[in-house]
């Protein structure tokens, strides 16, 4: 572990992170101390239990004018704009935006594919630190986070709370999850899109290793359901490249049939069906207004996460 | 293909050497984990038509370029269009040189001619292939000629043009004495030849032991034959028919038949004949409309004082062949014409005497002596032209002193006897007597050449309006003249002997109306008598070949008088000119043959040489290629384009480049 610069800030955060003295390998508080600075945002107005710096669909009593509303009976009289009555003698009612908390809801995707690395970091390394990063994050400005380990089904998961304990939980879950099995992510998204009643910020951390026309439908319904979806996408250089030389056999870490083959003769032809993959995959989430992000492990994922907050930081407008 | 290494071939094998070690790769995989596999799975279900393709390009690149290696060091040889399969370089080598005059055709374009053209790319070929020996088959007459560098082909004297035909079957056949007695390796036989039928003789018998001789040799044997069939356009041959010497009171006169022949019918050319005796030179011109024109009974004085023996020369201008465009004569008062008669059937004896002893020119007696069975010793024999032989064949004494007779130049014509025997001669007895129930007359003869031919003016003899009740069959090898009905000979020379001829029935009136249709036999006998006489006489017409090579070697002096000066004396008798031995003059000139001579076919010679190692290469006189080349270049560019392409098609293509230098595009932008 390596040494943490003091300071107030820091301790504060560190002593929140760090309360059982139980360390979180995934967790880099520099990292987090300069993420910091920046706030997560939804990009969709929530609706949340409690006041929170998000967009709400309700009127409210945050300082952000809304619209005047023409008094009704019943209004509250201290609401009501004695200077528009002076100028018009019409009663109106001067309306403000309500700030709420928003729901993280973190999907990891934990199958066996993702257990992947050319280098010494596997793309599950990569998911924790981002998907602690963000529980972090969402948890420091008061908003509920939750999980959810998904594989060929959902393995395990944590509905949104707001509490440090409850961050605590999700940092367990985080720690203990080990990919193994399957992939069938779109159903699992489906799933999810069904049971997560209220509006969410979900964010999807995967290799998608599954076709795109499936995630497609997952991703209308769950905007469909109102949430703000976002993905990153992990990818090992290695997935990319595909630099081998010799004959290779491969065999599936999600336990499909191994596959014999020589490089050499089928490069090209991998190499165009990993471009046609991404190509697809960009027209839909386009198509779906997700957030997508792309991250190959061997890129250092502060540089993502923070372009992932600037750029809904910069959608949303800073308040 | 020929390598001049062909052991290095040995290594051929290791064109398999990019296959093993694509093979050996192939088992040398490894194992890894892989998490991308749909990208693996998508990879296999494209379409692997090009990959596959482009795959088995590079191995076979790969394959070739090994190939051209080995093939390159081998030093493969190009033979031209057509290659021999296989082989190396020869232990020996043996050229056999067609010298004939349609050898000397020159090409259109002064290139030289087929003979200068054919050495010069035998020579080249055998510079490069280095055989262990190189002999030298020039002439029939002679056995092979050692030559210890190729080179010295060209230089050689008795590789020269020749007046005589080439004998190829006698040629080859002294190849063969010489491989098979001296055990010589791997051999090849050169022959240079136009493939005139005249030299090959295709209808020879010969040719069917010499297959069966070559191909029982122990060593290989390979045939190649760089052939210059082509014909020379425009080219004209002179030929003296006859030369003959008048006495016209007190001055004397030579008549001369000239023919020209052409073997193209182009337009009508007018010839200026020039003939040249005793230092006089004479012209006349010669109107040459179709293929062949006779200049006949052309009278040239030569005063009273000239001397009745001596020798001239006609000429036409130069054209495509020099080598037919002269020919010389000699000339002297004629010999006598005398003839033996030996007949047992007197009313056959009578008719003989009157066909023999009637001349047809005015100033030549005709002398007939009969003379019985037992008086043949003291008969004139040295006097006589011909020997007309109605009796059993001689035997014993009789039939030594015929057979000398026949040696030194004379005719002989037999004429069945009632008994015929058993008795042979030159191979040829008599058979049985046919009598024919209606009278048959000969169904065909020779018209062009022999006794039967047809007269100057072009008219037949009229064979066809004889009748012959009776005939006697033959027996042995012999050529048909004339044929009757059902293909029996009528007239008939003895295969082998050149004088000897049989005619299968009797003048007598009972067997044949030879004497009352007299023509014919007349002619016969006649003709005869011309042949006989014609080695009479102190000036004699040769032709060059065998024939007159060995008159000049058992000829006590054999001197030069007119003709070319470079033949080398060694060969007397086969180049053209005008010779004297003693008080004789000979005039040596080509066969005949040569001016007519028609192509062998391909197929014709390829049948020649049927079950041996054959090939042939066509060119033309002047022809400046090599035969043989050494073609390592070209196997050594093969390598490098087999190189080059591999390493077109291993590179990988620019997206597949880019992709992997620079990662997939990027997303962020637009989400």
């Amino acid at each position: 572990m390596p040494s943490r610069p003091s300071g107030s800030f820091l301790d504060q955060h560190t002593s929140r992170m760090f309360t059982d003295r139980q360390p979180r390998a995934f967790l880099d508080p520099t990292v987090l101390a300069r993420l910091a600075a920046v706030p997560l945002v939804a990009r969709r107005p929530m609706v949340g239990t409690v006041s929170g710096r998000h967009a709400s669909p309700h009127r409210g009593s945050s300082v952000e004018f809304a619209e005047y509303r023409k008094y009704v009976p019943g209004d509250d009289l201290r609401r009501l704009d004695w200077r528009a009555f002076g100028r018009s003698d019409r009663h109106y009612v001067k309306e403000y935006e309500a700030d709420t908390n928003l729901r993280l809801c973190l999907v990891l995707d934990t199958s066996g594919s993702m257990n992947f690395g050319s280098g010494a970091v596997t793309k599950i390394d990569c998911a924790r630190r981002i998907a602690g990063a963000l529980g972090y994050l969402a948890s420091q400005q008061g908003d509920a986070v939750g999980i959810s380990c998904v594989a060929d089904g959902i393995v395990r998961t944590l509905p949104p709370r707001r509490s440090p304990a409850h961050l605590r939980l999700v940092f367990d879950v985080l720690d203990e999850a080990r990919p193994a099995g399957p992939t069938r992510l779109p159903e699992v998204l489906h799933e999810l899109a069904e049971t997560t009643r209220q509006r969410a910020v979900v964010v999807i951390i995967s290799d998608l290793f599954c076709p795109p026309a499936d995630l497609a439908g997952a991703f209308s319904h769950l905007r469909f359901r109102r949430h703000d979806v976002a993905v990153f996408h992990l990818l090992d250089p290695q997935e990319l490249a595909f630099t081998f030389t010799r004959p290779t056999r491969f065999l599936d870490m999600e336990g499909g049939a191994a596959i014999f083959a020589d490089p050499v003769d089928i490069a090209d032809r991998y190499h165009r069906a990993v471009e046609k993959y991404l190509d697809d995959l960009r027209r839909i989430v386009l198509e779906s207004a997700v957030d997508y992000h792309r991250m190959l492990t061997d890129e250092p994922y502060e540089q993502v996460l923070a372009r992932f907050l600037v750029g809904r930081a910069v959608a949303r407008g800073l308040r | 293909m020929t390598f001049l290494q062909p052991w290095v071939l040995a290594a051929l094998p290791l064109v398999a050497l990019p296959l093993i070690i694509h093979l050996i790769n192939q088992r040398r995989f490894q194992t890894v984990q892989w998490a991308a596999m749909m990208f693996l799975i998508s990879a296999r279900a494209l379409s692997r038509g090009y990959s596959r393709l482009r795959h088995w390009l590079i191995m076979a690149l790969r394959m070739l370029a090994v190939a051209a290696v080995i093939l390159a060091v081998g030093r493969p040889l190009s033979r031209g269009w057509l290659a021999l399969a296989g082989g190396g370089r020869p232990d020996s080598a043996v050229v056999i040189l067609d010298r004939s005059p349609s050898m000397q055709a020159l090409d259109a374009a002064g290139g030289g001619s087929k003979l200068d053209t054919g050495r010069r790319q035998t020579v080249e070929s055998l510079t490069t292939l280095r055989p262990g020996r190189c002999l030298l088959v020039a002439a029939a007459t002679r056995g092979p000629e050692e030559v210890a560098d190729p080179a010295a082909i060209v230089e050689l004297p008795s590789a020269g043009p020749s007046a005589a035909s080439a004998d190829i079957p006698a040629m080859l056949q002294s190849a063969y004495d010489f491989l098979r007695e001296n055990a010589a390796g791997t051999s090849e036989i050169w022959i240079v030849s136009d493939q005139r039928a005249s030299d090959w003789r295709p209808e020879d018998g010969a040719w069917g032991n010499l297959r069966d001789a070559f191909a029982k040799l122990p060593q290989q044997v390979r045939f190649q034959l760089l052939a210059y069939p082509a014909a020379a356009a425009g080219n004209v041959a002179v030929r003296v028919g006859s030369a003959r010497l008048e006495q016209r009171g007190r001055d004397r006169s030579l008549v001369v038949t000239v023919s020209v022949t052409r073997a193209d019918d182009p337009s009508r050319v007018t010839l200026p004949l020039k003939f040249e005796i005793g230092g006089v030179t004479t012209s006349v011109d010669l109107e040459l409309t179709g293929r062949e024109a006779v200049l006949k009974n052309h009278v040239i004085p030569l005063g009273s004082a000239a001397p009745p023996r001596g020798f001239g020369r006609v000429s036409i201008p130069a054209d495509a062949d020099p080598a037919d465009n002269e020919f010389f004569f000699v000339y002297d008062e004629p010999a006598p014409r005398r003839a033996l008669v030996v007949a047992d059937d007197s009313s056959a004896r009578r008719v003989l005497e009157l066909v023999a002893g009637i001349a047809p020119e005015k100033d030549v007696p005709a002398t007939v002596d009969t003379v019985t069975a037992g008086g043949l010793a003291t008969a004139a024999w040295d006097e006589a032209a011909v020997l007309l032989w109605q009796a059993p064949l001689p035997t014993g004494r009789d039939a030594e002193l015929v057979e000398a007779f026949v040696a030194r130049g004379g005719q002989v014509v037999f004429f069945p006897p009632e008994s015929p025997g058993d008795a042979a001669f030159a191979g040829v007895s008599w058979g049985s007597w046919t009598t024919h129930p209606k009278p048959v007359a000969p169904e065909s003869w020779r018209t062009d050449q022999d006794l039967l031919a047809n007269t100057l003016s072009g008219g037949a003899l009229p064979l066809g309006e004889l009748e012959i009740r009776r005939s006697c069959g033959l027996k042995g090898e012999h050529v048909a003249l004339a044929s009757l009905p059902g293909g029996a000979a009528f007239i008939a020379r003895a295969a082998g002997a050149g004088g000897v001829c049989f005619c299968t029935t009797t003048p007598s009136a009972r067997d044949s109306s030879l004497a009352s249709e007299g023509i014919v036999l007349y002619a016969l006998v006649q003709r005869a008598v011309d042949r006989g006489r014609a080695v009479l006489g102190a000036a004699r017409q040769l032709d060059a070949g065998p024939g007159a090579a060995e008159l000049a070697a058992s000829a006590a002096s054999w001197s030069r008088l007119a003709g070319p000066e470079a033949a080398p004396s060694t060969e007397a008798g086969l180049h053209a000119g005008v010779f004297a031995a003693g008080e004789r003059l000979f005039a040596v000139n080509r066969p005949a043959t040569e001016d007519v001579s028609a192509i062998v076919a391909d197929d014709r010679i390829d049948a020649l040489f049927r079950g041996l190692s054959f090939s042939r290469t066509t060119g033309r006189a002047g022809d400046g290629e090599s035969i043989v080349q050494e073609i390592w270049r070209a196997f050594l560019i093969a390598m490098l384009l087999a190189i080059i392409g591999e390493g077109l098609l291993s590179m990988p293509r620019r997206r597949e480049a880019e992709q992997a230098s620079r990662g997939f595009p990027s997303v962020e932008a637009a989400a």
